[in-house]
This record gives C-alpha cells, sequence and structure tokens, in this order.
C-alpha cells in the first residue's frame, strides 16, 4: 500500500474512536458536543507517559483510556441532570475549558538535552516513540484497526446484551427505565466513562500516528464532527459512524480535484441525507431489515432470548 | 478604582452586541425549539454581502448594514427551508447536525467568493471617543449599545402588541394548537427565522464595524457568543438575551484586563459551565408555562 492510502486509512481508524465515542452517548439519549476533551486528554496522557515517562506503548495507550475515562465520569455527575441542549452546551463549555487549558498547559523535561513536552499553545512536539521502536506505517495501521475491531466486538457484544438493552431503554424513555429498576443515573456515569475511554484510545492513538499534538486541533468543530458521523451513518449500529466516518474522510478528504468545493458538497450532501433519513443511513429499521434477511439465509446461531434475565448478560 | 469602572464601560457596551446576538438565536430558538449552530454562519455571511460593496463599490456605512441585514436574512431563510421546514416532528437532533453542515457550507462559499483570511469591514465612526470626566466612551460602542436598546423594544413590541406577535407567541407556546386556530404556522415560522437572522445581521454589523475587518472565522465566533449569552440569560426569554450578553460582556472585559485573552476565554465557558449546573434556567428563564418556555 502506498503512503497516502495508509496515512487515509490511519486517519480513518483514530477518527472512529471519537466518533464511536459520541454514537455511544447518543444510544443512551445524550447529545456531547465535548467528546474531543477526552480525546484531547487522551492524547496528551499517552504522549506524555511514552515521550516522557518512558513507558511502552500498551502501558501509555492504557493510561490514555484510564484518564479520559475517570474525567468523564467526574464531568457525568454535575451535568447529570441536564438534558437535550442543556446537555450539549455543557459539554461544549467543559471541551473549551479543556482546550483551553491545554494551552495554557506547560510540562517541559530536558531529555538528551532537548525539551520534550506539551508547550501551551505551541503544542508537543517529539512524541517518537513509533520512529524510535521501528515501528512502520503499516504495523501502526494494524495496530489502530486491531483496537478499533475490539472496541466494535466491544459494541456488540453490548448491542446483545442486557446493559446494551438498558442503554437504550434509557436514550428512549429515562422516567420509564427508572421505572423499571433502573438506576438511571449509575448508568449514565458509566455510558460517560466508557465514551471517555473510546475517545482517550483514540486520543493516544492519534498522538503516536503524528507525533505532534496540538491544542487547536480539538475545538468544537471535531466534536461536533464525531456527532456528526454518527447521524450520517446512522444510528442503528455501532458500524453507522464508521461509515460516516470513510464517506466524509475517505470519500471526500482524499479526492484531490474536489478541493476547494468539499465542504460545498458534503455540507449540502448531509443536509439532504438528513430529510430523508433523519437517523442516518444505517438506521434501526434498516440494521433490523438486513438482519432479518441475513438470518433468513443464515438461521444459525439464534439470536439470544433477551426475556430471561442473567441469559447472556 | 477607575480601571475598575471604565472596564465595566466596556464590559456593558461590547455585552450589548452579545445581547443582540442571543437575541436572534433565543427567537429561533423559542419558535423551533432547536438549536441552528448556522445562526453565526448566516451573520457571516451577510458580513459578507456588505464587504463585497464596501470593496467593490465604495459603500457607505449604512448601505453596508442594510446589504449584512439582508444577507443574513437570506442565508437564515436558506437555512430554515434546508435544516429545518423538511424535518419531521421528532428529528431534533437531525436539524442541528444539518444545520452543521450548512455551517461549513457557508463558510466555504464565503472562502471561495474572497479567498484571503481577513478583509476590511467599514468603520462606522472614526471621530475621538467621548470623554465623561475621567472615563472614556467610543462613539461606535455607544451606537452599539443605543442599537441593541432599540431593536431589543422592536422585537418586544412586535412580539406583544402585534397580531403577528400574537400568532408567534401562539407557537412558541404550542405549535399543533396554533396550527388548529388558524394561525399558518410554516410561513410565520419562516418569516420569524428571517427575522431573528436580521437581528443578529444587525449585531453583526455592529460588531464588525467596531473590528474593521471580516474573517469566515466570525461565524463560529458569532454562533459562541450568541449561544453563551443566550444560556446565561435564559433559554428563551428575550430581556434574559440581552442581560446575559451584558453579564458576558462585564465578565469578559475584566478578565481580559487582570488575565489576558486565555483567560477571558476561560473564564467565559466557566461561566457558562457554571450557570448550567447550578442554574440551568439561567438568570431571566421563565417558567415552563409563560410565554417562551425553557423546555428543551
Amino acid at each position: 500500500m502506498d503512503d497516502h492510502v495508509i496515512g487515509v486509512l490511519s486517519n480513518i481508524g483514530v477518527v472512529s474512536f471519537v466518533a464511536l465515542s459520541a454514537y455511544l452517548l447518543l444510544l443512551t439519549g445524550e447529545i456531547s458536543f465535548g467528546q474531543q476533551a477526552f480525546f484531547a486528554i487522551g492524547a496528551y496522557g499517552a504522549g506524555v507517559a511514552t515521550a516522557l515517562w518512558g513507558w511502552p506503548l500498551a502501558a501509555a495507550l492504557a493510561w490514555g483510556a484510564a484518564i479520559g475515562g475517570a474525567v468523564a465520569m467526574l464531568v457525568g455527575m454535575p451535568t447529570l441532570r441536564l438534558h437535550g441542549l442543556y446537555f450539549a452546551v455543557a459539554t461544549l463549555a467543559f471541551a473549551e475549558m479543556v482546550r483551553i487549558l491545554f494551552e495554557l498547559f506547560r510540562y517541559q523535561v530536558s531529555i538528551d538535552g532537548e525539551l520534550v513536552g506539551p508547550n501551551g499553545g505551541e503544542g508537543f512536539r517529539n512524541i517518537r516513540y513509533v520512529f524510535d521502536h521501528n515501528i512502520d506505517a503499516f504495523q501502526f495501521l494494524l495496530l489502530i484497526y486491531l483496537l478499533l475491531a475490539a472496541a466494535l466486538l466491544g459494541f456488540v457484544l453490548l448491542e446483545r446484551s442486557r446493559l446494551g438493552v438498558i442503554f437504550r431503554m434509557i436514550g428512549e424513555d429515562e422516567t420509564l427505565a427508572g421505572l423499571q429498576g433502573i438506576s438511571v443515573v449509575r448508568h449514565r456515569v458509566l455510558a460517560a466513562g466508557i465514551a471517555g475511554s473510546l475517545a482517550g484510545i483514540g486520543g493516544g492513538l492519534y498522538a503516536h500516528l503524528t507525533t505532534y499534538v496540538e491544542p487547536r486541533i480539538f475545538d468544537v468543530m471535531l466534536g461536533v464532527h464525531s456527532l456528526a458521523y454518527g447521524l450520517i451513518g446512522g444510528l442503528g449500529t455501532a458500524l453507522g459512524p464508521l461509515l460516516g466516518v470513510v464517506i466524509d474522510i475517505g470519500l471526500l478528504e482524499s479526492i484531490r480535484a474536489l478541493a476547494g468545493y468539499r465542504m460545498i458538497i458534503f455540507g449540502g450532501f448531509v443536509a439532504l441525507l438528513l430529510i430523508v433519513r433523519p437517523r442516518g443511513l444505517l438506521d434501526e429499521t434498516t440494521v433490523h431489515r438486513l438482519g432479518r434477511g441475513w438470518r433468513q439465509i443464515f438461521p444459525w446461531p439464534r439470536r439470544p432470548n433477551l426475556n430471561r434475565r442473567g441469559n447472556n448478560a | 478604582m477607575i480601571d475598575l469602572i471604565q472596564n465595566t464601560i466596556d464590559g456593558v457596551m461590547i455585552g450589548s452586541s452579545y445581547g443582540l446576538l442571543a437575541l436572534g438565536f433565543t427567537l429561533i430558538f423559542g419558535v423551533m425549539r432547536r438549536l441552528d449552530l448556522a445562526y453565526g454562519p448566516s451573520i457571516m455571511i451577510g458580513a459578507y454581502f456588505g464587504t463585497i460593496l464596501y470593496l467593490h463599490y465604495g459603500a457607505g456605512p449604512f448601505a453596508v448594514a442594510i446589504a449584512v441585514v439582508i444577507g443574513a436574512a437570506i442565508a437564515g431563510i436558506y437555512v430554515e427551508r434546508l435544516c429545518f421546514a423538511p424535518m419531521k416532528a421528532g428529528a431534533a437532533i437531525a436539524s442541528m447536525v444539518s444545520s452543521f453542515a450548512i455551517w461549513m457550507q457557508l463558510e466555504q462559499a464565503a472562502l471561495l467568493v474572497l479567498p484571503r483570511h481577513t478583509y476590511p469591514f467599514p468603520p462606522l465612526s472614526t471621530g475621538a471617543p467621548l470623554a465623561f470626566g475621567p472615563f472614556l466612551v467610543r462613539i461606535d460602542h455607544l451606537i452599539m449599545l443605543v442599537s441593541t436598546l432599540g431593536l431589543t423594544a422592536v422585537v418586544h413590541l412586535t412580539l406583544h402588541r402585534t397580531r403577528f406577535g400574537l400568532a408567534l407567541r401562539a407557537i412558541i407556546g404550542n405549535p399543533v394548537a396554533a396550527h388548529l386556530v388558524g394561525i399558518d404556522v410554516r410561513r410565520a415560522v419562516l418569516v420569524a427565522f428571517a427575522g431573528a437572522s436580521s437581528v443578529g445581521g444587525a449585531a453583526g454589523f455592529l460588531v464588525l464595524a467596531v473590528d474593521q475587518q471580516v474573517t469566515p472565522m466570525f461565524g463560529m465566533w458569532a454562533t459562541m457568543k450568541g449561544l453563551i449569552a443566550m444560556m446565561i440569560g435564559g433559554l428563551g426569554s428575550v430581556p434574559g438575551a440581552v442581560v446575559g450578553g451584558v453579564l458576558l460582556g462585564i465578565v469578559e472585559a475584566h478578565s481580559q484586563w487582570y488575565f489576558g485573552p486565555q483567560i477571558r476565554d476561560l473564564v467565559a465557558y466557566f461561566l457558562l459551565f457554571a450557570f448550567l449546573v447550578v442554574r440551568p434556567r439561567g438568570l431571566l428563564g421563565c417558567p415552563p408555562d409563560s410565554v417562551l418556555p425553557q423546555k428543551a
């Protein structure tokens, strides 16, 4: 594969993590404009871990995911009472605060006579783990897609589990879910935490892919884009947000002839698409139909029975 | 002490333009119950109309102001037709994401027409600031404040003293019931949308005339400032929008003076976040059953 293709595919893979993160919250009925904050936290966290503390990559990515998730849960608590637009704007305000804090954040250590580390608005250069350990672009691409596949597998299992049903139930009607004996508060914080760690992993991968991060990357645009991906691709399955990312980055960004008109076409296309399909290309109905068609051709294995509790949790 | 008062005066002046931005925003939210992310970019399109007139035909401030308002209204109608009118009742998120897509489109369109990053914008007044004792007030700031108060009064009177305003308040209260008593909801919403975008256009003109330059980023700036001021003041409240804008202006002026622009933005977002957590209905958010409900 040539470098351009690898670059585009790597980008798609990394951005998919933020898109999945926003999608998970959409499942629980919340619109977040702020998932880029946890992407940023993961990027800086994992970058600092390898470049400054000399951690191995795996530990650094886990660390990025952990702090992304922890911060997301912390923010999730005060904003729990908020819904709809109020929640969306609160996440937006939080994410912008995080971005500005990274613009002020300086933490530099001299390594081999060179200052390394986040340097405020200048950004954080030389996250060189991938170079230093002779990992080539293709190997890193494999790593990204391995982790993405794991995340998707997680979503498949989630959709089939009791937890997934609870998330969608809270998304449909929170009061009703509460009346069924579901702890809405606990599950919303849990969803926020999982979404935060997903974005955190994506951020860690992003930092090591580009070797350079700066606060400007993590602005509102990234957040609203990642939300839009889920809605373009469809809210019926976790493949929806991925489809959205592929349509945006894969098709439009890589076709050079469209340069200058990309957003005119993409914007108009999305607006028209959402009129026809307000819940995206792969919406719940489509996914259900596809699944039914698939089971008619391949009737096994049987779909798990969700009526009996504990059966498949 | 003099600094403190001078900063507060400047904050009130700048804040009045935030209030005007929030006023248009809150009107759109009131009739739609949906967030129009393309609100700021529509204003930016209007500003580009004005800049083209200024650059190529040497138009004066008054002609430019009218061009900005009309341009913003046209862009607003485009957004309403594409992102809001054809959407089904339950598709609020789709409308919002769609308005974001149109935001991207408008920004790119502006770059295609005028590809440089910044363009000059005609100043409103180049005269020396007026002196009140030790305090200075810029003339264009004063025009800003007066225009804001005047336009707020016009919006308030339109809502409360005209048949069209009555129809709008009926739609804001309950669109189905409004339809049942014979109000042409779709037409009234379109007119309200165009009107709200014009108010935003007026705000945009006043801000840009003080800055004397326009960039495509102005759209994002206007959406964010309008959003913060609207939420602080109370979603859907007309006086709240102005009060929220002025409060935001004062807080920004002080934090800018003492800590610089980065901390200023941090403080502004913190204020928004704190308001949402502690008092989501904002300063003057109405109780749910009055004219402009605060329910999302």
